[in-house]
C-alpha cells in the first residue's frame, strides 16, 4: 500500500506539482510583463531616469553588502537558509537519481557529506528566522498568516529528508519517512507560484518597480489620486 | 458576457491539456502520444483534424461566392464571420497537421518539391493558396482598426472580386482532391465509400456543410453574447442546405445503385450500419427538418438540424479517413485520448482566436462590449491565495484564462506517463516455464510454437547428475533447480531481478542502509557493494550461481531476455559439438526449431511416447558457409 | 530491369534472408512493440518469414510494383522508382505524412513510432548493392535457392516454367497483378493470406485511379475561374441594366 502511494507521490503528484510550479512562475512572469508594458503606455509622465534605476535594480538583488551592514545576524542566517534551499533539492545525488531513471537528464551532484551539512544549517536557520518574525515586534506586525508558516512548511521535507538519508535514526519506517518528502516537496512545488515564494522569479521584478517608485517625479501621487478618482480619500 | 467568459475558461483548459500533449509528442513521437499503428497510420489527427476541419472549414467560399459573385446582399452580414471561420478552420488544419506529420519541420517541402501525381501535393498546394488567400480577404477588417495602413486595405478591398474568385478556385480543387486521396486504397475502403466519384461527393458536401457551419457558428456566437440570432437569414440558408443536401443524397444513393453496391448497406454489418447513421444524420434528417412545414424557420429546430447536419458530415470525413477501413486492414485502432486532446485543443484554439477577433475588430457591425474592461481604475485587488498583487484589474480575464490553462496543463502531465517502456510501445511478454519432464516443451511466450528439448537425453549425454551445472547456472537460496524463467522473466526483454525491499527487510530494514551502501557516500547501484559481497562461498545458504558458472558473481542484478538466455546457452554449445562431431547441421536453426511445430501441437502425445528425435524439414545436409573445414578434419583427426 | 523470384515450395523458414538483411542494414533487434503487425514487417525488419498452416513459409518484403502506388501517392516525390527496378526511399525530403502507407496495396511501408524523428521504413532490394553489382543480401544468404535474384524477364520466364512443370503453382507479380511487381513469387499457397485476404491479381495499377482526376485539375481550374467570372459579369450587367432602366424611367418620368 505503502508502494503504492510512493508510486503515486513519485509519478503522477510529482508531475502535477512540478508542472504547475513551471508554468504557474512563466505565467506570473508573463502578467507581470504585460502588466508593466500595459501601465508604461498608460503612465503620463515616461521622463525617468531609467539608466539609474536599471542600475539600483540590479544592485539591490544582491543585498549582501548592505545587509551585512545593518543587520548582520539576520542577514547571514538568511543567506544560509537560502543558499541550502536553492542548492541542496537541484543538487542532491537521489534527486538526479531520480530525473535520470525518469527523463534521462543528468547534471553534477554536490558530495553527500555537504549535503547533509546545507539540510542542517538549512533547518537551523529557519528555526532561526521563524523565531525571529515571532521575537521582533516590527517583523510580527508587518506578517500574513503564510510568513509564519513558510519556513516551518520548509522545514518539512528538510528534515524528513534527513532522515531519509539517515533511516537509523528515523523514528518511522523509510518508506513512510520518504512519503512524508515527496508529498511535502509536491505541496510546496504546487505553492510557489501561488505564495509569495513567487519571489524566487518576480524579485527582479518588484525591485524594478519599488525603484521606480523612489524615482517619480513630486507631486506624482496628487496624479495616481486623480487617476484612481479617489482625491482626498484616506489611502 | 458571462457565457463568454465560462466558455473561455472552458477553450483555455482545453488547451492547457494539449499543451501537455503535444509536449509530450514532440519529445517522444507519434508512437508514445497515439494508437496509430503500421495498420492504421492515420487516425483521428487525419480524419477530425485535416478532412474534417477543410470541410468545415467551407462556408469561407460558399458565402463569398454567394454573397460577391451572386449579388444576394442579404447575406452580407455574415460574410466576415464566414471568411474569419474559413480562416482559422484552415489554420487549425495546418497546426493539427504539424502534431500528425512525422516531420513536421519537414511540412515546406510540397513547395520545393514537386511531385505532381499525387493528390496530397495538389491538396498541400491548394491549402496553402486558399489560406493566404483567405488571410488576404479577411486582413482589411483587422486593418480598419490601424488608419496608417489605409493603402493596404484599400488596395485589398478594390481586389477583393480576385481573391474571392481566386478562393473559390482553389476550394473547387482541394475540397475535392481530399476524396482523391482515397481513389488510391481502393482495397481498404469499404465499397460503401470507394466510388469513383468519391472527389465529387466531397466536394458537394462541401459547399452543404459550408451552408450549415456558417448557421451553426452564427448560432453559437448569437448564444454566447446572448444577441438576437438572425432567423430570417438562417432560415435562407438552411432551405439552400437542404437543396444540396437533396442533390448529395441523389448522386450517393445513384452511384450506389449504379455500381450495383446498394446490398451492402442491408449486409448488418459494423460498415453498414455506420453508413446508415451517417447517411440519417448528414442528410436526411437536416433535410427534413429544413423543409418541413411543421419546423422549418423555427430555431430550435434549425439548431438540431444544423448540428445533426454537420457531425453527420464529420462523421463521413472520419468514417472515410478510417473507421470505413477497420475491417480490411489486420489491426485495431481507436485514438487514445490525447489524440482527442490534440484535436479538441487546436479547435478551442481557433475558437478563442475567433472570439477575440470578433471582441476587437468589427467582425460584426459593432463588435460585443465586455464590462469587465471598461471598468475605470479601481483600487488593485489581491489574489485571494497568498494574497500578491498580479497586476491591475484589466487583466482579471488573462489572470483566469491562464491559471485554466496552466492547471489543465498541469493535470495533463500528470496523466501522462513519461517512462521509457510505454512511450516505446515495450509489450512485455512474461516468459513461461517448460512444461514437461524427461522431454519438455519449451515454449516461454505460449503462443503454441514450442522447442522440443530431451532434457533425458541431454542429461544422460552430458554426465548423468553431475551435469546439471552444464546449464543451470543459478538457483534462489535454498532451492535446488530454478527454473529459467524464474530470472528471464520476460521472453524479449530484459529483466532487473534485484528486489531492493526484499534486502532491505532481510537486512534490517531502517539499520541495513551502510551494509551495503558505504557510509559518506552517495547511494546509488554504482556505489553499492557487489553482489559477492554477501553471496559467497564462506555462506552456502546464499550462494546463488553453481561453480563454474558462466554468470559472474557482480552481474546478478540484471537478467537477460528469455530468447537471449536460451540461444546464448544452447546455440554456443550446439556450434561447438558441430564443430567438433563434424556435423555441421547440429548447430543450425532447425536443430532446435525443425518447424513442425504446427503438427507437434497436436501430436505432443505420440512425441512423449516414442521419444523419437525431431523429425527435420530439410532432408539434404547443407554446409554452414562459416564453418572451416580444414579446422574441422584437424579436429575430428584429434579425436 | 532486376527482380527477385521467390519460390514458396522451396523455403523452410530458416530466417537467414532476415538476418542477412538485418545485418546489411545494421537493423537493431526488434522487440515486440504495439504497433506491430503480426506479420513480423516493422521498421527493424524489412522482410520477414510468414508461416503460414501446413508448414508453408512465404517470405513477404516489398514488392517493387513496376507501377508503384506508394510513389505517386508520395507528395514530394521521396519515393522514387528506379530504373533498375528499386522502389528507393529519401528520408530528407520525407515530411512523414504517411500516405505512402495507406497507399500501398500489400501494406509494406512501415514507420519508426517510437522515434521523435521518424522516417519510413522498407526493403529497398538493396539499391546499392546491385548498382555495385552484387545481388540483395537476402538472396545472396538464401541456402535452398527459394529467392533467386535476376533479370525480370529472366526470372518471369523461369517461373512460368516453374509453373509448367508444376500445374499446382501459381505466379503472383506479372503484369496482371497491378501492373506488374519486381518481386515475383511462385506459390502453391494462395498469398491472400499474407495480405488481408486480398488477391490484387487481375487489378490495374493504382496510379490509375487517381490519375484522370489529377489531370482534370487544370481544366477544372480554368473552368471554375471562367465560370465564376462570367456568372459575376452576367449578373453585374444584368444590375446595371436594372439600374440604368430605373434611371431612365425616373429621368423619363
Amino acid at each position: 500500500m505503502l508502494e503504492f502511494w510512493l508510486e503515486l507521490a513519485k509519478g503522477p503528484i510529482f508531475r502535477f506539482s512540478f508542472a504547475l510550479c513551471v508554468l504557474g512562475l512563466a505565467r506570473i512572469v508573463m502578467l507581470s510583463a504585460w502588466g508593466a508594458a500595459k501601465a508604461y503606455y498608460a503612465a503620463g509622465d515616461k521622463e525617468l531616469p531609467y539608466s539609474l534605476i536599471w542600475r539600483t535594480t540590479i544592485h539591490w538583488l544582491f543585498p549582501i553588502r548592505m545587509g551585512l551592514r545593518n543587520r548582520p545576524f539576520f542577514s547571514i542566517v538568511s543567506i544560509l537558509f537560502h543558499i541550502g534551499l536553492i542548492i541542496v533539492p537541484i543538487f542532491l545525488f537521489a534527486h538526479i537519481q531520480l530525473w535520470y531513471q525518469g527523463a534521462g537528464l543528468w547534471w553534477p551532484a554536490i558530495p553527500r557529506h555537504l549535503a547533509e551539512f546545507l539540510t542542517v544549517t538549512t533547518i537551523l536557520s529557519a528555526i532561526l528566522l521563524f523565531l525571529a518574525r515571532v521575537w521582533s515586534s516590527a517583523s510580527r506586525h508587518i506578517s500574513r498568516g503564510q510568513e509564519f508558516m513558510w519556513p516551518l512548511l520548509l522545514i518539512i521535507p528538510f528534515l524528513s529528508g534527513f532522515f531519509c538519508s539517515h533511516p537509523a535514526w528515523s523514528p518511522l519506517s523509510y518508506n513512510a519517512m520518504l512519503l512524508i518528502h515527496i508529498l511535502s516537496g509536491n505541496f510546496i512545488l504546487l505553492l510557489i507560484p501561488l505564495t509569495k515564494i513567487s519571489h524566487c522569479i518576480l524579485t527582479p521584478f518588484s525591485q524594478f518597480i519599488s525603484e521606480l517608485g523612489w524615482h517619480f517625479p513630486k507631486n506624482s501621487a496628487k496624479d495616481v489620486e486623480i487617476t484612481l478618482g479617489k482625491q482626498g480619500q484616506p489611502i | 458576457m458571462d457565457r463568454v467568459r465560462r466558455f473561455k475558461l472552458l477553450l483555455w483548459s482545453i488547451c492547457g491539456l494539449a499543451f501537455a500533449v503535444a509536449f509530450r509528442r514532440f519529445l517522444l513521437g507519434l508512437g508514445s502520444s497515439t494508437n496509430l499503428n503500421d495498420g492504421t497510420p492515420w487516425g483521428l489527427w487525419v480524419g477530425f483534424d485535416v478532412m474534417g476541419g477543410v470541410a468545415l472549414a467551407a462556408g469561407g467560399f460558399v458565402i463569398t461566392a454567394t454573397v460577391y459573385i451572386l449579388k444576394k446582399e442579404e447575406f452580407h452580414p455574415i460574410v466576415r464571420p464566414a471568411v474569419l471561420t474559413a480562416f482559422l478552420g484552415y489554420a487549425a488544419v495546418a497546426v493539427g497537421l504539424l502534431a500528425d506529420l512525422g516531420l513536421p519541420w519537414h511540412i515546406w517541402h510540397p513547395t520545393i518539391y514537386w511531385q505532381h501525381h499525387s493528390a496530397l501535393f495538389e491538396v498541400a498546394w491548394c491549402v496553402m493558396l486558399y489560406l493566404t488567400v483567405l488571410a488576404l480577404e479577411f486582413l482589411p477588417v483587422p486593418l480598419e482598426s490601424f488608419p496608417r495602413l489605409g493603402k493596404i486595405r484599400n488596395f485589398l478591398v478594390k481586389n477583393r472580386l480576385i481573391l474571392v474568385i481566386l478562393g473559390i478556385m482553389l476550394s473547387t480543387l482541394h475540397q475535392s482532391s481530399l476524396g482523391t486521396l482515397f481513389l488510391i486504397m481502393p482495397y481498404r475502403l469499404h465499397a460503401l465509400w470507394y466510388t469513383p466519384i468519391l472527389p465529387l461527393l466531397f466536394f458537394i458536401s462541401a459547399i452543404s456543410l459550408g451552408l450549415m457551419m456558417v448557421s451553426m457558428e452564427s448560432l453559437i456566437t448569437s448564444y454566447l453574447y446572448r444577441r438576437e440570432p438572425e432567423t430570417h437569414l438562417l432560415t435562407k440558408l438552411c432551405k439552400v442546405a437542404a437543396w444540396v443536401l437533396g442533390g448529395y443524397l441523389i448522386v450517393r444513393i445513384l452511384d450506389l445503385l449504379v455500381r450495383g453496391e446498394y446490398l451492402a448497406i442491408f449486409e448488418n454489418s459494423w460498415q453498414s450500419w455506420w453508413f446508415i447513421i451517417e447517411i440519417l444524420i448528414s442528410a436526411i434528417i437536416p433535410i427534413v427538418l429544413f423543409t418541413s412545414k411543421l419546423t422549418r424557420g423555427k430555431l430550435g429546430w434549425i439548431t438540431l438540424g444544423v448540428v445533426s447536419g454537420v457531425s453527420g458530415f464529420v462523421l463521413n470525413r472520419l468514417n472515410v479517413g478510417g473507421i470505413a477501413m477497420a475491417g480490411t486492414t489486420d489491426s485495431f485502432y481507436f485514438p487514445a485520448w490525447t489524440e482527442f486532446a490534440i484535436s479538441a485543443g487546436v479547435v478551442s484554439g481557433a475558437a478563442l482566436v475567433f472570439l477575440f477577433a470578433i471582441e476587437h475588430f468589427n467582425v460584426w457591425e459593432h463588435p460585443p462590449r465586455d464590462e469587465e474592461d471598461e471598468k475605470p481604475y479601481t483600487l488593485p485587488r489581491f489574489a485571494p491565495v497568498g494574497t500578491i498583487w498580479l497586476g491591475d484589474p484589466h487583466t482579471a480575464g488573462m489572470k483566469r484564462n491562464s491559471m485554466a490553462f496552466v492547471v489543465a496543463a498541469a493535470f495533463g502531465f500528470s496523466l501522462l506517463p513519461f517512462s521509457s517502456l510505454e512511450s516505446k510501445g515495450l509489450i512485455k511478454t512474461p516468459a513461461n516455464s517448460a512444461r514437461g519432464k524427461d522431454i519438455m516443451q519449451i515454449d516461454a511466450n505460449r503462443d503454441g510454437f514450442f522447442v522440443t528439448f530431451d532434457h533425458k537425453k541431454h542429461e544422460n549425454s552430458l554426465g548423468q547428475t553431475q551435469s546439471c551445472a552444464v546449464c543451470h547456472h543459478a538457483k534462489l537460496p535454498a532451492d535446488e533447480q530454478t527454473s529459467c524463467a524464474a530470472c528471464h522473466q520476460d521472453v524479449y526483454l530484459v529483466t532487473c531481478i534485484f528486489d531492493h525491499e526484499k534486502h532491505k527487510t532481510w537486512l534490517g530494514g531502517n539499520q541495513s542502509c551502510t551494509q551495503c551502501h558505504p557510509a559518506g557516500q552517495n547511494r546509488s547501484v554504482d556505489t553499492a557493494v557487489e553482489c559477492n559481497h554477501c553471496h559467497n562461498a564462506e555462506d552456502a545458504s546464499l550462494v546463488l550461481a553453481v561453480q563454474e558458472s558462466p554468470i559472474r558473481m557482480d552481474q546478478l542484478n540484471m537478467a537477460g531476455s528469455y530468447v537471449d538466455a536460451m540461444h546464448g546457452l544452447c546455440v554456443t554449445c550446439h556450434k561447438e559439438i558441430a564443430e567438433r562431431i563434424y556435423r555441421p547441421l547440429h548447430g543450425t536453426c532447425t536443430t532446435c526449431h525443425p518447424f513442425v511445430a504446427e503438427e507437434s501441437k497436436y501430436e505432443w502425445d505420440k512425441l512423449t511416447q516414442t521419444t523419437a528425435s525431431p523429425r527435420w524439414v530439410i532432408s539434404t545436409p547443407l554446409l554452414q558457409e562459416n564453418i572451416d573445414v580444414e579446422k574441422l578434419k584437424e579436429s575430428v583427426a584429434a579425436q | 530491369m532486376k527482380s527477385i523470384l521467390t519460390d514458396i515450395t522451396k523455403c523452410i523458414g530458416c530466417n537467414e534472408c532476415v538476418l542477412a538483411c538485418k545485418r546489411t542494414y545494421d537493423l537493431p533487434p526488434e522487440l515486440p512493440r504495439r504497433w506491430h503487425k503480426p506479420d513480423g514487417l516493422s521498421a527493424r525488419n524489412w522482410t520477414s518469414i510468414v508461416r503460414l498452416p501446413e508448414n508453408k513459409f512465404v517470405r513477404k518484403q516489398c514488392r517493387h510494383c513496376q507501377e508503384p502506388a506508394c510513389v505517386s501517392a508520395c507528395p514530394v516525390g521521396a519515393l522514387i522508382k528506379n530504373a533498375e527496378g528499386p522502389v528507393t526511399y529519401d528520408g530528407g525530403k520525407c515530411m512523414g505524412c504517411r500516405y505512402c502507407m495507406m497507399a500501398c496495396p500489400y501494406e509494406i511501408p512501415r514507420y519508426d513510432w517510437d522515434s521523435a524523428a521518424p522516417y519510413i521504413r522498407k526493403c529497398i532490394l538493396c539499391y546499392e548493392r546491385i548498382k555495385e553489382g552484387k545481388q540483395p543480401a537476402c538472396t545472396e544468404a538464401c541456402p535452398t535457392g527459394a529467392t533467386i535474384f535476376g533479370e525480370r524477364e529472366e526470372l518471369l520466364a523461369e517461373a512460368k516454367r516453374r509453373r509448367q512443370e508444376n500445374p499446382k503453382l501459381q505466379l503472383y507479380g506479372d503484369e496482371n497483378e497491378i501492373g506488374g511487381t519486381c518481386v515475383l513469387y511462385v506459390s502453391d499457397v494462395d498469398l491472400k493470406a499474407i495480405y488481408n485476404g486480398r488477391d490484387l491479381r487481375g487489378d490495374p495499377a493504382l496510379p490509375s485511379t487517381t490519375a484522370p482526376v489529377l489531370a482534370s485539375v487544370p481544366l477544372t481550374f480554368v473552368g471554375v475561374g471562367v465560370l465564376m467570372s462570367g456568372l459575376y459579369w452576367t449578373i453585374n450587367r444584368r444590375e446595371q441594366l436594372k439600374k440604368e432602366g430605373e434611371s431612365g424611367e425616373k429621368a423619363n418620368g
